[in-house]
């Protein structure tokens, strides 16, 4: 392991891979600190960056863009008051107040410096836990991964934002779009209305792109000819020492920060949640364990660590079931998962012994991220300040330019530009229906995966379902798969009849 | 009938609807067994117009849920829907993506980005053309020469024989 790690670094501090780091760590902090782009976003713009370079450059830009993504959001959740990503929503409680007290440049390096805590906590975890789970996950047959890819489905379903019925209906739905194209095991072509085009089906990278890049553009348009220039607020960096909080101030924030990191982790692993959950959750446990409670929500440096060390936690434990089974847990590993598999690369147990130096590059390279996020968001502040600044007109016609460079250059179709523009079409209904995305992402990815996996199942037992049953761990995760369901059923009730009471007190 | 329980029903029948055109699609595939290519989509299909009958179900007895208080930081919610930059941004896509293999690429792009400025610039500020031209030409050279001679990816030049 430890000749590999060191193999790993030697690979990302050559010349090459170093740069491609520093730049994806940059940018990644653009896309994150800016409201509206997002880290999937960030990823499925730099995708086409990757198709020339090797699989340990492409993954390693890929992961940078990730990790500067997931911190970047802390610079407006404490500038502007407004989080750039879902994953800094608990950072605005506090790092707003304390911009307003004086104590911006202190929020910023608390943030800063305890959301490379959490990556570096995360990393670990996910360097111990993800090799021996693959060894475990190797035993593992069709009905296993059956079982696994509709738990995963059923929990991303029902644990996505808003209603109960429309996350399921969102899952349900990319699993239908997944299933266009040449069949499995029978290699019959469904719904591809005798075009060539659609043989091979929708491609992820076009589903990703059109869902979250154009159906944002088009958000933007709605809303953006009425938009005001947000004041963003400036902070001085002058006579700062070290990170602008104290030895002591750092050492009392320890506790809270291990807390939130295995709050972060825990949550980071499971599919469906990540950090844009465990960042409230975390907040809250930070404020009921707090011996000044009162303080929060007023500029409490606890709140900041307790955000910024969950969030960015949930990078190496979100990275863990994609490594070990190729389950991706939200859309920005989703979208990792196109990345691998644009290089030729199946995430998966397999994925550890036929490519174990490629694996220890991707270690490497999440550490060498989170050491130059670190470096480069603090000290470079003012520069992503300045692009804070950049306006929405202007920066999202040129992404959507690149969104379609990124579309054409997977086939050189102009039809995957036209995927696009209908994906994003989708997106911006689901906008406007209250529909989240990102169980529609996790339906399509996971979908081929449990067709596949049913019939080979079938195959195996001759056709019989118990089959699924009679294996203890695939009849586990469907038993969770419907436990989960039953669950929020009794809990949407539970809170209907909740309101419904109120209403009839009122 | 208010807003909210109208968008909720037609929110409803459109998932109907989605689900009724998959089933559709589904009964015309070719059956070769009990198990084959057809069964996940018909599961599918099932489970698509049942749950869109039951958005449709639940709209009608749907009430609008109390604002979140929280959510006063995101300022686009209060803002009306301005629907004809929508459908403007639209088309200029559309036309964008259809004249992209014949026109090109590096024109194209000029002229769809001078036009998007034009369209989502805020009513609060002036639209300044020479700026906008600007910046139009330099994207469309810069992503156009960077992705052919860096990263080999032929964009269609169309009219320029470059």
């Amino acid at each position: 392991m430890f000749e590999l790690l060191q193999a790993g670094f030697g690979a990302v501090f050559s010349p090459y891979i170093f740069i491609l780091i520093t730049l994806g760590v940059a940018v990644g902090i653009v896309f994150g600190a800016v409201p509206g782009l997002s880290a999937t976003m960030a990823i499925a713009l730099c995708l086409p960056l990757t198709y020339t370079m090797g699989p340990a450059a492409g993954l390693s830009l890929l992961v940078a863009l990730f990790i500067g993504a997931t911190s970047g959001g802390l610079i407006s959740a404490i500038l502007l008051k407004i989080p750039g990503t879902p994953a800094s929503i608990a950072t605005t409680f506090d790092g707003g107040p304390m911009m307003e007290k004086g104590e911006g440049l202190k929020a910023l390096g608390v943030g800063v410096v305890f959301s490379f805590l959490g990556t570096i906590f995360s990393i670990v975890a996910l360097m111990s836990i993800a090799p021996s789970l693959a060894k475990i996950a190797l035993r593992f047959g069709p009905h296993e991964y059956f079982s696994i890819a509709i738990f995963s489905l059923t929990l991303i379903a029902t644990l996505s934002t808003g209603s109960l019925l429309k996350g399921i209906y969102a899952g349900t739905l990319g699993f239908a779009f997944s299933t266009v194209g040449i069949a499995p095991v029978d290699a019959i072509r469904r719904f591809t209305f005798d075009s060539p085009n659609l043989n091979g089906g929708f491609a992820m990278l076009t589903v990703m792109i059109g869902m979250f890049a154009v159906a944002e553009v088009i958000k933007i348009a709605e809303t953006g000819r009425a938009a005001h220039k947000s004041k963003i607020a400036s902070v001085s960096m002058k006579g700062v020492k070290g990170f602008g909080f104290s030895l002591k101030e750092f050492f009392g924030q320890i506790p809270n920060a291990f807390r939130s990191g295995l709050i972060g982790i825990g949550i980071g692993i499971l599919p469906g949640i990540g950090a844009g959950t465990s960042n409230i959750v975390s907040y809250i446990i930070a404020k009921k364990r707090s011996k000044h409670p009162e303080l929060f929500g007023k500029g409490a440096v606890e709140g900041v660590v307790a955000s910024e060390t969950a969030n960015n936690a949930g990078i190496g434990s979100a990275m863990i079931p994609l490594m070990t089974l190729g389950i991706p847990g939200d859309t920005v590993t989703a979208i990792l998962l196109g990345g691998f598999m644009i290089h030729g690369i199946q995430p998966g147990p397999l994925l550890f012994i036929s490519q174990g130096a490629l694996v220890y590059t991707i270690f490497a390279a999440l550490i060498l991220a989170s050491v130059m996020m670190l470096v480069l968001e603090f000290y470079g502040l003012r520069i992503f300040i300045k692009l804070l600044a950049v306006p929405k007109h202007i920066l999202l016609p040129i992404i959507l330019v690149l969104c379609v460079v990124g579309a054409f250059g997977l086939s050189s179709r102009v039809f995957d530009v036209w995927t696009i523009l209908l994906f994003g079409l989708i997106g911006y209904g689901f906008v406007k229906g209250g529909m989240p995305a990102a169980p529609f992402i996790i339906g399509f990815i996971l979908g081929p995966m449990a067709e596949t996996n049913l019939r080979r199942g079938l195959m195996l037992s001759d056709g019989n379902f118990i089959g699924f049953l009679s294996n203890p761990i695939s009849a586990t995760f469907l038993l969770l798969a419907l436990a989960s369901v039953a669950w929020h059923l009794f809990s949407a009730l539970r809170s209907r009849k909740n309101t419904a009471a109120r209403l009839q007190e009122t | 009938m208010d807003t909210y329980k109208r968008k909720e029903l037609l929110v409803g029948a459109l998932m109907l609807g989605a689900g009724l055109f998959y089933l559709f699609l589904t009964i015309n595939l070719p059956r070769k067994g009990f198990i084959d290519a057809s069964t996940v989509p018909y599961v599918l299909s099932v489970g698509l117009c049942l749950l869109g009958a039951l958005q449709l179900l639940t709209a009608t007895k749907a009430t609008q849920p109390p604002a979140d208080p929280d959510a006063d930081a995101d300022s686009s919610a209060a803002t009306p829907p301005d629907y004809p930059t929508v459908f403007k941004t639209l088309g200029l896509i559309a036309v964008y993506v259809a004249l992209l293999q014949k026109v090109g690429f590096p024109i194209m792009t000029v002229l769809y980005l001078y036009a998007q400025f034009i369209v989502i610039t805020p009513r609060e500020q002036k639209v300044n053309h020479i700026t906008y031209i600007v910046i139009a030409v330099v994207t469309s050279a810069l992503i156009f020469f960077t992705f052919r001679q860096g990263f080999d990816l032929m964009l269609p030049t169309g009219f320029l024989k470059i």
